[in-house]
């Protein structure tokens, strides 16, 4: 459906994204998920035609745009600022992208009827964009970027900006309208909830370059660097020399040995490992398991369904530890850690 | 204090010290205009009951409709180009990119800051060697100079704040370049051009100094037959000529800010 | 990324681009620049030549004329007038200011009168003081008083007050309007009177409009010619009146350009001085 290929934009000397390749299949939830200045708005602008690229093709529906105007190339697009024309109603800001790709006039009175009853406003084809919420703006911009059917839908950053609840709220909303339509998406967003909730697959962006592409399970159990392990979820990080024994390795992490299941590390490595919250238990008795660290309770802060307990280690680096929603630990008690060797992700 | 209100003793001292100032801020004006009523021949406080006398001299006078004429015609041309030239200048210097930007685009504002005198003599002696005669040409290209500041900096100040969204968001819908000009950039700022070229308006309608040197006979301006008058002796005419010019340039500015603001 | 968008890469649209697709948004700008180059910058430059006598003995005799006597005193005034205008109207600008951003609700009705003198010609302005000041004009037939300041440098000074004031009014008032409330109500709740306030917190924050304020009306009240041309005598004649009278009266080309080209390098040389001790590009960012 979108294939990118080997993508490189370069501002001057300055490199926002370098060899960055990537397909998208028909139908595809795909995001792009960074911090700001990795260079995903910037690929997106690029695959809207926006942007004219260093470097690299980008192919839609197997034909090569990459010269093509954005006019020319039937692509959606929905602004984190929403981008509706303020000097145009609802429907005329619908109706705009319907004209401009050549509709008719009772064709376009038709789809833009059709749009505003699958975003759920029927009622507000004569507003002027001004006269709406946050939310109702979303909408209307997504309305406005599917009425003409197009190839793929660009999403960028569409629900930063909008309060928690809404947040949360949209994003449910979003997913089942993709799915209604069945449009092919890319999503831009430096929220890795929005992200993982959301997507077939996430594009993890970083410095120009992506560090991993894969499931939104995958990219959470299994990151494939430093920096998607940091960047997607808390973790608690150990770091150091590896020596193997049979299936299993040690990382030695100054006074305490880590065990860990699987291969991935090699001996004389040096190994960085982190274990999600989730996946440590909290006891304030020994039980002599395989990996049980020990530390003191600095902070319990309730989360509402549950509690995250932040200890500090004996040489002086913290870890973070989710327990149920009361636990019977206070600052200041001194805990043992426990975790799975099968749940630690060594890198 | 809740942050922004004044205890009431000292309100009360502020408040007339405001007033005191507001007045000297406008009695002036309201002195010409209340002294062109006058039946009398000097611009007195009508104490007598009030008389249009004056305006109807006014009317009777070929060569003050004449100064109103030459000033309308040049404060209407002067004005168009200006909002030409300032709208072109303000999409280039906002949305170009070159080196010392911000240091160069001072120059688009020094025929506010020099002095309007060497301005004046500087254009006449140049449109001189130019064989650019005075009169209309001169005051037309003078008085857009003077006024191309004003539009330059409310269409820049307009363009600088414009979500650059909206066009990429119109590219993207399918309009090409000259569609999106002309059904969303155009739409959008055109508000502040037309603003823009009102201001012009009341600045070349009420220009004196540089315009001074660039009149020929026959083109003299409003102001400077105004500023002429008054070298002559006080007379009510200079009032009801006044406030024909109050007038007319109350009506264009208030229409500009009725514009900017909707 | 946000923090760098793209700016000429062919989309981002402007009046000539579709006009040629071969014009940039640079050459947009050059235009608007060539023209204020061509009818402003380079006329005002050739009165520098204009002002030398060239293929006689003595190329600086105008000059040498200038920097003499009654044409002294005119430059001296000029300056003269312009601070002591300046130091007049910002006192006035501050108080409006003042009330305005912090004693009114009514912050559109006042805008509005500070305003609309702006829409006024001067020459109305200055005639209307005029009239006031006047001998037998509205003044004395209300007071029984005849005012005797026509003709004064007092009577120049608040004609020069009265006609930039609104200048001086919009930055303070944006300064002072931008301060944070809650500014005000940290540095009473820390125990500070409201003079104490006043002083501590929110004249320092209101001095980049105050400086550019002060700008703006020293130079505009300098170069002024028709405040002491309608309200001044002959004592009061300042820099513009004496260049007009040079090239009007005496047709004297060379040496009213003398004049001017002395009067913009010794304005020069005192925004170089304010440069100094207040940094004038942030000064006039502020305008």
């Amino acid at each position: 459906m979108l294939e990118v290929r080997d993508f490189t934009k370069y501002y001057g000397d300055l490199c926002a994204v370098e060899n960055l390749s990537f397909d998208i299949d028909e139908g595809e939830f795909v995001t792009l998920l960074g911090p700001s200045g990795c260079g995903k708005s910037t690929t997106l602008h690029a695959i809207a035609g926006l942007v004219e690229p260093t470097d690299g093709q980008i192919l839609l529906r197997g034909e090569d745009v990459t010269d093509l105007p954005p006019e020319k190339r039937n692509i959606g697009m929905a602004f984190q600022s929403t981008a509706l024309f303020p000097h145009m109603t609802v429907r005329e800001n619908i109706a705009f992208g319907l004209k401009m790709h050549g509709h008719d006039s009772t064709a376009v009175e038709e789809r833009v009827e059709e749009s505003l009853e699958l975003v759920d406003m029927p009622d507000h084809g004569d507003h002027k964009p001004g006269e709406l919420s946050g939310g109702q703006q979303q909408r209307v911009s997504l309305a406005r970027a599917l009425a003409y059917e197009p190839d793929i839908l660009l999403l960028d950053e569409p629900l930063t900006g909008l309060d928690r609840v809404l947040r949360e709220e949209m994003r449910g909303w979003l997913n089942r309208i993709q799915k209604e339509v069945g449009v092919t998406t890319l999503y831009v967003t430096h929220d890795q909830e929005d992200a993982l909730s959301m997507s077939d697959t996430v594009i993890v962006l970083n410095d120009g370059h992506s560090e991993q592409i894969d499931t939104p399970e995958r990219i959470y159990e299994s990151p494939a660097s430093p920096f998607v392990a940091e960047f997607v979820g808390k973790s608690t990080r150990f770091s150091g020399p590896v020596t193997r024994e049979g299936d299993r390795a040690v990382v030695n992490n100054d006074d305490k040995a880590i065990t860990v299941e699987g291969t991935g590390v090699e001996d004389g490595d040096d190994a960085t490992l982190y274990v999600r919250p989730e996946d440590i238990e909290v006891s304030t008795t020994a039980a002599g398991a395989e990996n049980e660290i020990t530390g003191r309770v600095v902070n319990v802060a309730n989360l509402g369904n549950r509690a995250e307990v932040t200890v500090e280690l004996t040489d002086g680096n913290e870890a973070l530890a989710h327990t149920n929603r009361f636990p019977d630990i206070d600052v200041g008690d001194d805990v043992h850690l426990r975790f799975d060797p099968e749940r630690v992700i060594a890198l | 204090m809740s942050g922004r209100s004044l205890p009431s003793p000292r309100r009360v001292g502020l408040l007339a010290a405001v007033v005191a100032v507001f007045a000297f801020l406008l009695v002036p004006v309201i002195i010409v205009v209340i002294t062109s009523f006058t039946p009398q021949s000097f611009p007195g406080i009508p104490q007598e009951g009030l008389s249009l006398r004056w305006y109807g001299e006014l009317l009777a006078d070929e060569s003050l409709l004449n100064a109103l004429k030459v000033s309308l015609i040049v404060a209407t041309a002067s004005s168009i180009l200006s909002a030409i030239i300032g709208t072109i200048a303000a999409f280039g210097f906002v949305r170009g990119e070159f080196p010392y930007k911000e240091q160069i685009s001072t120059i688009m504002l020094l025929p506010m800051i020099i002095s309007p005198v060497i301005t004046g003599i500087a254009l006449v002696r140049y449109f001189g060697s130019l064989s650019l005669p005075s009169g209309y040409p001169a005051l037309i290209l003078g008085h857009t100079v003077l006024s191309l500041p004003y539009v330059f900096l409310l269409v820049r100040s307009e363009l600088v704040t414009y979500d650059k969204d909206l066009e990429r968001a119109s590219r993207v819908l399918g309009a090409g370049p000259a569609a999106t000009f002309r059904h969303v950039t155009g739409p959008i700022i055109s508000p502040a051009i037309i603003a823009g070229s009102f201001i012009a308006f009341v600045v070349s309608f009420g220009e004196f100094t540089a315009t001074q040197f660039l009149i020929s006979p026959g083109t003299s301006t409003v102001p400077v037959v105004i500023y002429t008058m008054l070298r002559t002796g006080l007379t009510p005419t200079i009032n009801a000529l006044s406030v024909v010019l109050i007038v007319v340039m109350l009506v264009v500015a208030l229409s500009s800010r009725r514009l900017s603001s909707a | 990324m946000s923090t760098s968008r793209p700016t000429v890469d062919g989309v981002t649209g402007s009046i000539g681009e579709f006009v040629e697709g071969r014009i940039t948004n640079s050459h947009l700008a050059l235009f608007g620049l060539g023209f204020v180059g061509v009818f402003f910058v380079l006329p005002i430059l050739l009165l520098v030549p204009e002002s030398l006598a060239f293929g006689t003995g003595e190329p600086l005799q105008a000059y040498r004329r200038a920097t003499r006597g009654i044409y002294v005193d005119a430059f001296v005034r000029s300056f003269l007038y312009g601070i002591v205008t300046t130091a007049v109207t910002l006192a006035l600008a501050y108080l409006l200011s003042y009330f305005m951003a912090f004693g009114t609700k009514r912050v559109r009705l006042t805008m509005t009168l500070v305003i609309v003198p702006l829409w006024i010609a001067y020459i109305v302005r200055y005639f209307g003081i005029l009239l006031f000041l006047s001998p037998a004009g509205p003044f004395a037939d209300l007071t029984g008083i005849e005012p005797s300041l026509l003709f004064t440098t007092p009577a120049v000074i608040i004609g020069l007050s009265n006609v930039y004031l609104p200048f001086a009014v919009l930055p303070i008032y944006n300064s002072l309007n931008a301060i944070d409330g809650e500014l005000i109500s940290a540095s009473r709740v820390l125990g500070a009177s409201q003079w104490r306030t006043l002083a501590a917190v929110v004249f320092p924050l209101s001095l980049p409009g105050l400086v550019a304020a002060g700008l703006i009306v020293f130079i505009l009240a300098a170069g002024s010619f028709l405040g002491p041309a309608v309200l001044g005598g002959p004592n009061q004649t300042m820099i513009a009146n004496e260049i007009a009278g040079a090239f009007l009266n005496n047709f004297n080309i060379r040496f009213a350009s003398a004049l001017a080209v002395i009067y913009s390098i010794l304005l020069v040389g005192a925004l170089l001085v304010f440069n100094t001790v207040f940094d004038l590009r942030e000064v006039l960012g502020n305008i």
